[in-house]
């Protein structure tokens, strides 16, 4: 793809911003309809309980972990009360209970070992008293407003001086924070949906990547808003919506590069950087993708919506 | 100073930084040394899901804990459980006080560790070491209630052997197998003769009162237990005669069905047996006597006997322990562990043991009594034995966990995270697969977009990578999984700003400047957007930061360094190379003119 002075090809984004509404306002509302059907699928993170992931090395490679119905009940045999065993690979599999003490959790594994040839291996073992879960919950939630907060600030501060536009600087922060909502919104329903038919949770990984998505699509937001900025200033357009249209075009490379090459690493994590941060990577694909829609089709038409709001 | 020369010098500061990187990053590289004796090792600190490893939270019970004392309390616990866990031997331990609302925790982080069980068993476990005196010897209602448990259980018991007696069973055969008496049981439960006022008087009632040849219909309680009375015979005459006879009917039956071995020496006893009785024999007179079997089921008294003294706490505790060592006893050779009490510890041993003397006093750890020695006498000087019947590993261990020192308070396992050591490897494996992969992909994209200013960006990101891992080895911050996810993630970043650069940059030479001029204004018009935007994601870490369990903590910390360092590495580096260049054809920086 080149360009060059000549030849810069300016698409009218704002002249088909119904068609973005419409979508974005279709996949909204599709979250939060999937949110009341299916609700969240919350982690150990968050309601405390146990996960304790195992790999079989049977003496005979041919044969690897136990099906899932078995584990369970073996499990359920060393006295805890409620098991779910997920394979993981052909010999590894997760299995989540409530809390376990340490001795419960070593009761478990000696059961799994006495049930096979060969050796039964612990990979990994988590285990969050429902004090902390309960805990982490509440600081998550703190962190998200905190977070959502700290950028109405930031943004609101960092446009106060644009007061003379055909817009207040508060219409920056405020469709920044809606582009915001709507990133985490729709990501958080894909998750919803993946929760429900894959059994991906929502916990405190997830949370992370939530949050540096906002970090990221504000980011997004903020460099278009700040050409807006410019192109009021100095460019040769003479309406708001020209100036948007413009500002939108000549920051959409950036922003599309920028994706792009996050994307590519993400991809690589995605493809080869292992089980446990998996999710994790899903997420922050997910909300960047979202997030760097937004800021071209959502955030600043929203600024032409506040301006047309405003003149009545 | 010429434009060029200032541009030169700041060149050589970037090539002195990047070689010192270097260096600082060149595996198994030199230590930083301090005033000659300080030596730090430089290296990449992996966190627990990378070389595997423990990480456990405790919860510590304040409740009995003075209001204020706090804080002093769980700097004695960290103290404590420092000690224990140095005791491992594993390189980075990690022991950490942290205040959450109400509750306190400690948390102690074991890179490396294989035996998780044995680390979590000897942290989590307090040695909690007490010395117990004897209490009142009043029951407890719980004492109470097992005593009259096991009394209850004995007379159902007595019941079901009376029963079966009755029903016709063999009266002696039952009693050797039911009854607690084992003396008389071997005789099939026969006590002999006995005349009035041999036996305890609820016993003597059931045996004079009933027909001989009869078994007395109910089960008598004494203060032995539960008693199935069958009476034998009711005679009058001389008790040794009378059981002289008797004894001869028993050895008889015996012998029936005795083996030869059992014959000779019961044969032999009971005539020594018989002698004795004859010599004495003449001067009794004749009584009214009564020859009757039992079977008893024992009852237990209601009394401490079973369980033995209460004991009640005393001020003395681990907390005044000063020492404890192994040593072997001199008469049996085993080994003992030997205490020694600091100068309170002294003193309330001594006034424990002067105000004991004969009685016992218990030495409890966790609340099991291990041992109970008997104070002979005042001891004075604060020392003191264990004589808990250890072999030499357990004697060792004791000693061990009491020098580690008891915990001023209990603490429970609130969180576990282990991470077995193959699974560490594996993560480092493939997250440096996928560096490599995202990087190569990365560098084509760039190059391909950008051309030349591509590879300036690609040399920039070099350097920043050698300064990123320079910082990492230096702090030192320890990188886990979720930190090289943001170490990735902060390449993305960094490429970023050197995208927002040359897109200005472009715009500005497609607007006709010159080179020099396209740079500069392209860094200005960049620089605020670069700024706005990454200000924003460092607000997010810094939250995240404080939202802070490690995993997290680790993410946003080496993604708010590689933010920081990208923003210096797009503006100085990145500008410093253009402009230096000396090309000025646009085409190669994908513009034609």
């Amino acid at each position: 793809m080149k360009q060059n002075a000549d030849n810069i090809k300016i698409f009218n984004i704002l002249g088909t911003r119904r068609i973005w509404y419409g979508i974005s306002i279709t996949l909204v509302v599709a979250s939060v309809v999937v949110w009341a059907m299916y609700g969240f699928n919350l982690g150990i993170d968050f309601t405390g309980g146990s996960l304790l992931q195992v790999k079989y090395e049977t003496t005979d490679p041919s044969i690897g972990a136990p099906e899932a119905d078995v584990i369970t009940q073996q499990v359920l045999d060393s006295g805890v009360t409620e098991a779910v065993v997920q394979p993981s690979d052909e010999t590894t599999v997760i299995i989540k209970t409530p809390f376990l003490e340490n001795e419960q959790r070593q009761a478990v594994l000696d059961v799994l070992s006495a049930s096979v040839d060969g050796k039964v291996i612990e990979e990994s073992f988590e285990s969050i008293g429902p004090t902390i879960g309960q805990e982490l919950r509440s600081k998550a939630v703190t962190a998200l407003i905190m977070v959502v907060i700290a950028i109405i600030i930031y943004v609101a501060i960092a446009f106060r001086k644009i007061s003379k536009g055909p817009v207040p600087s508060w219409a920056y922060g405020v469709s920044a924070i809606i582009a915001l909502m709507h990133d985490i919104i729709i990501t958080v329903g894909i998750f919803i949906v993946l929760g429900h038919f894959y059994g991906v949770q929502i916990n405190v990984m997830f949370i992370t990547a939530l949050l540096t998505i906002l970090g990221f699509s504000v980011n997004d937001t903020i460099v278009v808003f700040d050409r807006i900025r410019e192109g009021l200033r100095r460019s040769k357009q003479t309406d708001f919506e020209g100036v948007i249209n413009e500002s939108i075009n000549f920051t959409m490379m950036r922003s599309l590069n920028t994706s792009i090459t996050t994307l590519i690493v993400l991809t690589a994590l995605l493809l080869f950087g292992g089980e446990s941060i998996r999710y994790f990577i899903v997420a922050l694909i997910i909300g960047i993708t979202v997030g760097t829609y937004s800021s071209i089709f959502i955030a600043s038409p929203l600024l032409l919506l506040w301006q047309k709001l405003l003149k009545r | 100073m010429t434009t060029r020369q200032k541009l030169w010098i700041s060149m050589a500061g970037i090539l002195v930084l990047t070689a010192l990187a270097g260096v600082v990053d060149y595996p198994n590289g030199p230590d930083i040394i301090w005033r000659g004796n300080m030596v730090r090792e430089l290296k990449v600190h992996l966190g627990l899901d990378l070389q595997g490893g423990a990480s456990l939270v405790y919860e510590a019970d304040l409740s009995n804990i003075e209001a204020g004392q706090e804080e002093e309390a769980m700097a004695g616990v960290r103290d404590v459980l420092e000690r224990r866990v140095n005791a491992f031997g594993v390189s980075e331990p990690l022991v950490q006080t942290n205040r959450s609302g109400e509750s306190y925790r400690v948390l102690v982080e074991l890179p490396g560790i294989t035996d998780i069980n044995r680390a979590v068993q000897e942290i989590g476990e307090t040695p909690l070491l007490e010395f117990k005196t004897e209490g009142p010897a009043e029951l407890t209602d719980e004492q109470r209630d097992i005593i009259n448990n096991l009394n209850q259980s004995a007379q159902d018991q007595a019941q079901e052997a009376l029963d079966r007696a009755l029903s016709g069973e063999d009266f002696a055969a039952l009693a050797t197998e039911l009854s607690q008496d084992t003396v008389s049981a071997a005789n099939g439960g026969d006590l002999g003769y006995f005349e009035s006022g041999q036996m305890v008087p609820e016993f003597e009632t059931a045996a004079f009162g009933a027909e001989p040849g009869t078994i007395v219909p109910e089960v008598i309680e004494t203060e032995f237990g539960y008693h199935v009375i069958k009476v034998d015979d009711k005679t009058t005459g001389k008790l040794s005669e009378l059981n002289e006879e008797s004894a001869e009917d028993t050895i008889a039956e015996i012998t029936d069905d005795a083996t030869d071995v059992t014959e000779a020496t019961e044969d032999e006893s009971s005539d020594v047996a018989t002698e004795e009785v004859n010599e004495e024999a003449d001067a009794e007179l004749e009584v009214e006597a009564v020859r009757a079997s039992h079977i008893l089921i024992q009852k237990v008294p209601e009394d401490n006997s079973i369980f033995g003294p209460n004991y009640v706490n005393t001020d003395l505790t681990g907390k005044q322990l000063q020492h404890a060592d192994v040593e072997f006893d001199s008469q049996t050779n085993t080994p003992i562990v030997s205490l020694q009490f600091d100068a309170e510890g002294a003193t309330l041993f001594e006034d424990m043991t002067r105000e004991n003397e004969g009685k016992t006093i218990a030495i409890y750890l966790d609340n099991e009594p291990i041992s109970t020695p008997v104070v002979n006498q005042t001891i004075t000087g604060g020392q003191a034995v264990i004589e808990g019947g250890f072999d030499i590993e357990e004697a060792k261990t004791l000693a061990r966990r009491l020098n580690a020192g008891a915990l001023p308070v209990d603490i429970n396992l609130v969180n576990q995270r282990n991470v077995g050591p193959t699974l560490g490897a594996e993560a480092i494996q493939h997250s440096v697969v996928a560096g490599i992969f995202g990087l190569i992909i990365l560098v084509i994209y760039m190059i391909a977009y950008y051309r030349l200013p591509g590879v300036v960006a690609v040399i920039a990101l070099g350097i920043y990578g050698l300064v990123l891992l320079a910082i990492f080895k230096l702090w030192p911050i320890t990188l886990s999984l979720s930190g090289i996810a943001g170490f990735i993630l902060s390449l993305g970043i960094a490429v970023d700003a050197n995208v927002l650069i040359f897109e200005r940059f472009k715009e500005e030479l497609r607007n006709g400047k010159s080179l020099t001029a396209a740079v500069e204004d392209g860094f200005k018009r960049a620089w605020l957007s670069i700024r706005d935007s990454n200000v924003s994601s460092l607000i997010t870490c810094l939250i995240l930061i404080w939202f802070g369990t490690s995993v997290i903590k680790g993410f946003a910390v080496t993604l708010a360094i590689g933010i920081i360092l990208s923003m210096f590495s797009a503006i100085t580096i990145t500008r410093n190379i253009l402009k230096i260049m000396p090309v000025r054809d646009t085409r190669w920086f994908g513009i034609k003119r």
